[in-house]
């Protein structure tokens, strides 16, 4: 919250008038996102047009979700692209697969450089989360997230990826 | 061969123009426009399964992000003014030899005052969704992602895929040309390199390098009145995806698993036919995914096989025979010319100390964005044909 974040903030290059309410939303410390009344789907990052069934428009209305997801993937940067997150490094750039269905990018807050340095693997993939706010900048405040405890839900990563050809007979 | 009556326009879609459209961009003006487009033509969204665009400044697997369609056939022309034209020949072209059923071809140039002046990269959704988060130079960050989730649901550990750094650095010995030439290196110096991007060490990332390649493709029948031994193209496709992991269903299969068994089937070949790879390598993950999505090795099993297989050009299996782009070098574009180019040496027979036996039939792929556009060739000598 001072003058000193010298870390880069959300530079809205694609549309600013149509992703400001996901960042009003943050600056209240609440997570909306859209949802396609058509066809029901959450979206994100924000769009004018629904990816799964191209409504636009009116038919795309912003909700309130529910802050909560998993750690899908993630990584330990130790060579930022930005020199100001130097001091900061390494840190997880973690994929979070929201309970709403769609994944955005983030940080932990709970898991330290130090912890990384020790461990790089310290975080489970699957690891339950939630969002925390982080006030950044008087105009800014970025989405992150913490652990919190719960069993990953059971078989939800058990199956073998797709393999769109896999019991095709003519290549196997 | 040509195209005449093969191919049709069966619906349009257009905005009105106007000096300036407040509220939209220019990636929202697209999708209205194809919307429009399938409506005219009577199909679905679903059923589009190519797609062209501008390429510079919307890029395919950008474009393929933002509609939410996973086409099988994707590219972007880099024609500028003759780029609609082009695209149009395109999708001609692809259509009639099976590479899509429905090719959307959209471009647009959205003008809002609200939407600040482009500056680096362009209208660019990381800009705002991912750059505050501390990102990686490039594409470090997404491919250590995909490393990452495999490791978790696999199984496959560093350790096995330390080896793909090794085998290819020992091709590079045989390899003038390689930067790392004269610089071989053990499994311990890949597995104990520092972390560039967790899972990513520094020995699993390719070095960026100045250089060239070129190839000359020609007619099977002015090939075959010519002196080399040709290297025959025997089959080819490309597949799209998105531009990031926040789209992908899931992060370890890459559009691979859709682009080689197209060329596979165009050659008549199966994954078990295959006697050498030349697969793009900027990083140990993303060449063994792509190995497991061509049927190479079934998915999920890449670890162990580059545990207990010797990929180096006296082995089994040989791969990237030149050293690959790991230990080869990556100069820009050419580093992904260069696997073909290795791919051609062989089958020719003028891979000198690195020369394979069994050289009748290589499997090649390239790789752009971050595993968001693939090729996959099926290149063969006359044995093959």
């Amino acid at each position: 919250m001072t003058s000193e974040y010298r870390r880069p903030v959300p530079r809205p290059t694609m549309n600013p008038e149509l992703t400001a309410p996901f960042w009003a939303g943050t600056k209240r410390h609440e997570l909306w996102l859209q949802n396609c009344k058509p066809c029901s789907k959450f979206i994100f990052y924000p769009r004018e047009a629904c990816p799964e069934c191209w409504a636009h428009g009116d038919d795309l209305v912003w909700t309130r979700a529910s802050g909560m997801g998993r750690v899908h993937s993630y990584t330990v940067v130790y060579q930022p692209a930005h020199p100001a997150f130097g001091e900061f490094m390494p840190q997880a750039q973690v994929l979070i697969e929201l309970d709403e269905g769609v994944r955005m990018v983030g940080n932990m807050v709970d898991v330290t450089s130090e912890e990384f340095r020790a461990d790089p693997a310290v975080l489970p993939v699957n690891q339950r989360v939630e969002a925390v706010f982080e006030d950044v900048t008087p105009e800014w405040t970025l989405i992150k997230w913490r652990r919190v405890e719960e069993e990953p839900a059971p078989g939800s990563d058990s199956e073998p990826a797709e393999n769109p050809w896999a019991n095709d007979p003519r290549y196997n | 061969m040509s195209f005449r009556g093969e191919a049709a326009i069966i619906g349009i879609g257009e905005l009105p123009s106007r000096r300036t459209i407040p509220g939209l961009s220019t990636a929202g003006l697209l999708a209205q426009a194809a919307r429009l487009a399938i409506e005219d033509a009577h199909i679905s969204k679903d059923d589009i399964d190519g797609l062209v665009t501008e390429g510079g400044s919307i890029f395919p697997g950008f474009a393929s992000e933002y509609l939410g369609i996973r086409p099988r056939f994707g590219t972007g022309t880099s024609m500028m003014g003759a780029s609609g034209a082009t695209a149009v020949l395109l999708a001609s072209m692809a259509v009639q030899n099976g590479l899509a059923n429905y090719v959307l071809v959209v471009m647009g140039q959205g003008r809002n005052p609200a939407i600040p002046e482009q500056g680096e990269g362009g209208a660019n959704p990381a800009t705002e969704f991912d750059f505050p988060y501390g990102p990686a130079a490039g594409a470090n960050s997404g491919y250590a992602q995909v490393y990452k989730r495999h490791m978790h649901r696999y199984g496959t550990t560093q350790e096995q895929l330390a080896h793909v750094a090794v085998n290819e650095r020992a091709n590079a010995q045989g390899n003038e040309n390689a930067v790392f030439n004269g610089q071989p290196i053990t499994y311990e110096d890949v597995i104990t390199s520092r972390y560039v991007n967790y899972p990513l060490r520094l020995l699993e990332c390719v070095m960026p390098c100045a250089g060239a390649a070129a190839v000359i493709v020609t007619t099977a029948e002015r090939a075959k009145a010519g002196l080399n031994k040709p290297a025959y193209m025997l089959g080819g496709a490309t597949a799209v995806d998105g531009l990031s992991g926040m789209m992908r269903p899931e992060l370890t299969v890459t559009p691979v698993a859709r682009s080689a068994p197209t060329a596979l089937a165009m050659s008549g070949y199966a994954p078990r036919d295959v006697q050498f790879a030349q697969f793009y390598d900027a990083y140990t993950i993303i060449h063994a995914v792509s190995l497991e999505d061509a049927g190479i090795v079934p998915k999920g099993e890449i670890g162990p096989f580059f545990a207990e297989t010797d990929t180096t050009y006296n082995g089994k299996f040989p791969i990237n025979t030149d050293g690959g782009q790991l230990s080869g070098g990556q100069p820009g574009s050419a580093g992904g010319l260069r696997h073909v180019v290795e791919a051609a040496r062989q089958i020719m027979g003028k891979a000198g100390v690195r020369q394979i036996e069994r050289n009748d039939l290589g499997l090649v792929n390239g790789n752009g964005g971050m595993a968001s556009v693939m090729c996959t060739l099926v290149l063969g000598s006359e044995n093959a044909l």
